[in-house]
């Protein structure tokens, strides 16, 4: 699939203005990667952090 | 220069992460308060110990409505006082010495834990919720006996912090 994309490429820049490379599922990915990473942080610092006994403060 | 759609929308999220990742941190700080160990204790004779008027007889002291200060001293190989109590719901500030080599001091399971180190003083301030027996474990390699150097931090009702301290003395 990559292979195709980027030989079309170099005639879409040279027509310009159309974007067929399109890396729907890349961007899937890196959009489940980048929930996983907020979920992750939101319960190590919130949940497991913050709520663990005897939090400093001084 | 030409960007692709795809890549301003991970650019985009990639500054809202660190935005987050910083404002946690921020909000750490503002709302429950969570601090750094201090280090504004001035430095003391780790030898003189025995003449240091808060570390010659380690100790939890009351210095407040419902505050509470512990002057602990770690050495090879435990902590004294052992164990170390304090009544719930109240502030406690622990004043943490050693008398020979670095040690660690940490409330086991819990965000209590710093450095001890020789001449100098940590200090930790934390509030303390309901009755609990915590472990206290030294998490410095401080020598042969390192892994035996183990204490105690009770947290108990009010009543019986105040028996300890009235009845107590012989202890």
């Amino acid at each position: 699939m990559g292979q195709n994309e980027t030989a079309h490429a170099p005639t879409d820049d040279a027509s310009g203005e159309t974007e067929e490379f399109d890396p729907i599922g890349t961007l899937t990915l890196i959009a489940i990667y980048f929930v996983i990473l907020v979920l992750s942080w939101v319960y190590i610092y919130y949940i497991e952090f913050l709520g663990r006994d005897l939090v400093v403060v001084g | 220069m030409h960007i692709h759609n795809y890549e301003k929308i991970w650019l985009a999220a990639s500054v809202l992460l660190i935005l987050l990742l910083l404002g946690s941190v921020t909000y750490g700080a503002v709302g429950p308060g969570v601090a750094m160990v201090s280090d504004s204790e001035q430095a003391i004779d780790a030898g003189g110990l025995d003449d240091d008027d808060r570390f010659s007889e380690p100790r939890v002291e009351q210095v407040g409505e419902n505050e509470y200060e512990a002057y602990v001293v770690a050495y090879q190989f435990g902590f004294q006082p052992d164990p170390i109590v304090v009544p719930e719901n109240s502030t406690v500030t622990f004043y943490v010495t050693s008398r020979d080599v670095i040690h660690g001091f940490e409330v086991a399971g819990t965000n209590a834990n710093t450095m001890v180190v020789p001449g100098e003083v940590s200090k930790i301030t934390v509030e303390t919720d309901d009755r609990q027996e915590y472990g206290l474990i030294c998490n410095e390699y401080c020598g042969a006996g390192h892994h035996v150097m183990e204490g105690k931090v009770n947290v108990v009702s009010q009543a019986e912090f105040d028996d300890r301290n009235d009845g107590g003395n012989g202890e």
